[in-house]
């Protein structure tokens, strides 16, 4: 699958045949680092003052290239197609392959930023449990009666939260008998012959 | 057990048979356990045609005496030998004491769980739902093709009474993890009532 680049962002990579290509591998890392942690509108202005050309033209360079290493990331985009699109732009057998090396190495930190993106439930942590036995209470004496208390990690966008729940004997055999079917269901005929065909 | 005194000469109206004879008293004895245990009794539990010879301020007076008395023994736990020792000393003659000790042994049980139902917990686990799906692609990623779990605790509040859901997320690894953990809290809860 080809990308298909917009004459604006074609026009902000031209930039880059122009500086040598250690300044490229250069904004390869600015742009890899910037989709870590945000951008950074200093680190251009240095740049701009070394090359001796606007901010504004580092700042497309950069965002071009970030754009061009997500979108080819997105789509899974093979070897041989990002090199066929990166073509398009008429830039030189170096420089080609040092676009190519630069999606090939950060692809999969990319793809998992990426994914951070997309709507999410709170996902599970961890969990841990104790079990009790209540003995008496305000209306009731001479007690047992056992319990689990279990402390629920989740996190969600990055934020963690636990939750502290409590259940019986008997619905704790219950919740293992239903999660061990829930495992059992991917080794099923049925999710295998999907799994294999959703390519 | 410490009792009011207006319990205490409750109770001992109660043992008075011209106050109460013996049809009347079993009468009031059944209404009182009803009335703490059946969750659909209403006030009308002492409209009895055998009761209405009685004056209402004492029917009520010795309906709340036995009803608290009743709490209080459940909540002790009492045995035979307790309920006994207190009716005696309300002057209870053998027959009534007899017919309060079979009428407490048959609702022992009801009494036991509604009185161990009170109070507050934590947020109690009741039902687990899960989903399996096959993950394709999202807006920002495509090609994910990777399987999750969404897994559903329904949850019950005692206080609250409402029934909130703790939904998550989780890969096969993690499920893996959470299906281990519950499994050795439920070998250790085995090991435990061996003891």
């Amino acid at each position: 699958m080809l990308l298909d680049l917009s004459e604006e962002h074609k026009e902000h990579l031209a930039f880059l045949p122009q500086v040598d290509a250690a300044v490229v591998a250069e904004f390869g890392r600015i742009a890899v680092e910037f989709l870590r942690r945000g951008s950074n509108p200093k680190i251009y202005e240095g740049a701009a003052r070394k090359l001796s050309v606007s901010s504004e033209t580092i700042q497309h360079g950069v965002e071009g290239l970030t754009y061009l290493l997500t979108e080819s990331s997105k789509l899974m985009v093979s070897e041989l197609d990002f090199q066929d699109s990166v073509f398009v732009l008429g830039f030189s057998e170096e420089l080609n392959k040092l676009l190519l090396q630069l999606y090939l190495d950060n692809r999969k930190e990319i793809r998992t930023i990426l994914s951070e993106l997309a709507p999410d439930f709170p996902s599970y942590h961890n969990l841990e449990w104790r079990l009790d036995v209540q003995l008496a209470s305000r209306s009731l004496r001479q007690q047992i009666k056992p319990s689990l208390t279990l402390k629920l990690h989740l996190s969600q966008n990055g934020e963690p939260s636990t939750t502290v729940l409590q259940t019986d004997p008997a619905t704790l055999l219950h919740l293992v008998q239903q999660l061990e079917q829930a495992l059992e269901e991917m080794k099923t005929n049925h999710c295998r012959r999907v799994v294999r065909n959703i390519k | 057990m410490e009792l009011s005194e207006y319990v205490q000469k409750g109770f001992q109206r109660l043992a008075d048979p011209c106050s109460f004879d013996s049809k009347a008293f079993t009468l009031l004895l059944r209404a009182a356990f009803q009335s703490l245990l059946d969750a659909q009794a209403d006030e009308a539990v002492l409209d009895h045609p055998d009761l209405k010879h009685i004056d209402p301020v004492v029917l009520k007076h010795c309906h709340a005496a036995a009803a608290t008395y009743i709490l209080e023994a459940g909540k002790q736990r009492a045995d035979k030998s307790t309920l006994s020792t207190f009716l005696e000393d309300c002057k209870f003659d053998r027959e009534r004491i007899e017919l309060f000790c079979t009428e407490y042994q048959s609702n022992k049980n009801s009494l036991e769980i509604l009185l161990g139902s009170i109070g507050r917990s934590l947020p109690h686990i009741t039902d687990v739902s899960w989903r399996l799906e096959y993950q394709i692609k999202t807006n920002q990623l495509h090609k994910m093709h990777k399987p999750a779990y969404l897994v559903t605790l329904n949850v019950e509040n005692t206080d609250s009474h409402s029934q909130p859901e703790i939904s998550f997320s989780c890969t096969m690894e993690q499920l893996q993890d959470l299906v281990g953990k519950l499994k050795d809290a439920s070998k250790s809860l085995e090991r435990a009532t061996q003891l």
